[in-house]
């Protein structure tokens, strides 16, 4: 918490503000203001460069050999492209942490032409210009919040033009990825904390909500049905022993099912 | 010296706009993370990255509105809250996945808040905001993690 505190404290120092330390007069909530909680996709669901700041606190991932780039594959579906999408800005992150500026390029230059097949590049082409910049000059910290905003952006766009159905799809695209990553790494340098990182069944029981709401037609299409279908298989492996950290056996099982997941949408037209 | 200039930044910025701008000039929820954005601003100083996506809408006096969000163990994250107009106040605090408050530091100031902690556990948690004096106005949060 020192950290923490050095930044208040030179606030503190010069502005009336109350800073003190909080929590322990607050009452705790009832069920009923749980309930009412909200959730917003682009605040409850956390970036693919939160989850890994945290795991390379837990150890030392070679984000080198992790950041694989994605074969071409012909692409069925403009479902198949927005997780696709998700896919690539996870991709992104991992070449930052990586910090491969050619890498972080190449999946730039991925993302955009990916957003041109689904009519959403206008609004994103300074985004890339910035994802190459900032990857010329390695400002990694940059780069990790462009990549966020280039998400976002795509997801703007997408609503502006009517193809709201596509927007939860790149998130979990991403969030899939990110997962498949780092319970591989997790899975091969098990430890206990590490292993805790990954349990977040909060955020499956979400993303299968936000599959739920979907168009029947959307959810109709075969990825996105075998999708849901993996989140369902990784949300019992989450929820098992909840009181200890995730067993070795239950990180494997993981890793599997998101791995699968990831195959699933980067595989050709000919597998969908 | 980069904090003395961002902490007196933060405490007059609120006035500068409301000399500086015209009567409905600026969309209330615009201002909102706009002054949230500056708050957040200042632990970018120290290395918190500020997620891009916020939580905004209007709230109203003694309603407390709670926002689901999902954390990592081990990163330390800032909650920084906005609401638009002189006087107004907000309070802000997390709870864990069963309710309970999380200890942590809360900043205030003029319109805007922040609460700084760091998990111990991964999961859900709760964002618990209340507009603790004023009338109804619009609010913005954005957090940031290191």
């Amino acid at each position: 918490m020192a950290f923490l505190r050095h930044s208040l404290a030179a606030l503190a120092g010069l502005i009336f503000i109350g800073l003190a330390p909080a929590g322990l007069a607050e009452p705790g909530l009832s069920s009923s203001e749980m309930q009412s909680a909200v959730r917003v996709e682009s605040v409850t669901i956390p970036s693919p460069g939160e989850f890994f700041a945290a795991i390379g606190k837990s150890g030392q991932p070679n984000w080198t050999q992790l950041f694989l780039p994605i074969p071409p594959a012909t692409l069925a579906s403009r479902e198949q492209m927005a997780l696709l999408l998700g896919v690539l800005v996870a991709d992104g992150y991992i070449a930052v942490e990586a910090q491969d500026s050619q890498g972080v390029k190449n999946t730039g230059k991925d993302i955009i032409n990916l957003a041109k097949k689904l009519n959403v590049s206008q609004s994103i082409l300074s985004r890339s210009k910035s994802l190459n910049d900032f990857a010329e000059n390695n400002d990694w910290p940059a780069l990790r919040e462009e990549l966020e905003a280039t998400q976002n952006e795509v997801k703007i766009s997408m609503a502006e033009q009517q193809d709201e159905k596509l927007i939860p799809l790149v998130t979990i695209g991403a969030w899939l990825r990110g997962t498949a990553v780092v319970s591989e790494f997790v899975q091969k340098n098990y430890t206990p904390e590490s292993a805790e990182l990954l349990r977040q069944p909060a955020i499956v029981e979400y993303l299968i909500t936000l599959l739920d709401a979907l168009p029947e037609g959307t959810r109709a299409d075969a990825r996105v049905a075998e999708i849901r279908g993996g989140l369902e298989t990784s949300l019992k492996t989450l929820n098992t022993n909840p009181k200890v950290a995730l067993a070795p056996e239950d990180v494997q099982s993981l890793a599997s099912t998101m791995n699968g997941l990831v195959n699933v949408i980067i595989k050709g037209n000919e597998g969908g | 010296m980069r904090f003395v200039i961002l902490a007196i930044f933060i405490t007059c910025a609120p006035l500068l706009r409301a000399q500086q701008s015209a009567p409905n000039e600026e969309v209330p929820s615009v201002t909102a993370r706009s002054q949230a954005l500056e708050l957040a601003g200042a632990f970018a100083n120290d290395g918190f990255k500020i997620r891009d996506g916020f939580w905004g809408g209007a709230i109203e006096a003694k309603k407390p509105q709670f926002l689901q969000v999902n954390l990592f163990a081990g990163n330390a994250y800032w909650f920084s809250a906005s609401v638009v107009g002189i006087g107004r106040k907000l309070s802000l605090s997390i709870a864990t996945d069963a309710g309970q408050p999380v200890q942590g530091d809360t900043f205030q100031s003029e319109q805007s808040v922040a609460f700084g902690f760091v998990p111990q556990v991964s999961g859900r948690y709760f964002v618990r905001l209340e507009l603790t004096t004023g009338e109804k106005s619009d609010f913005a949060l954005v957090y940031s993690y290191k």
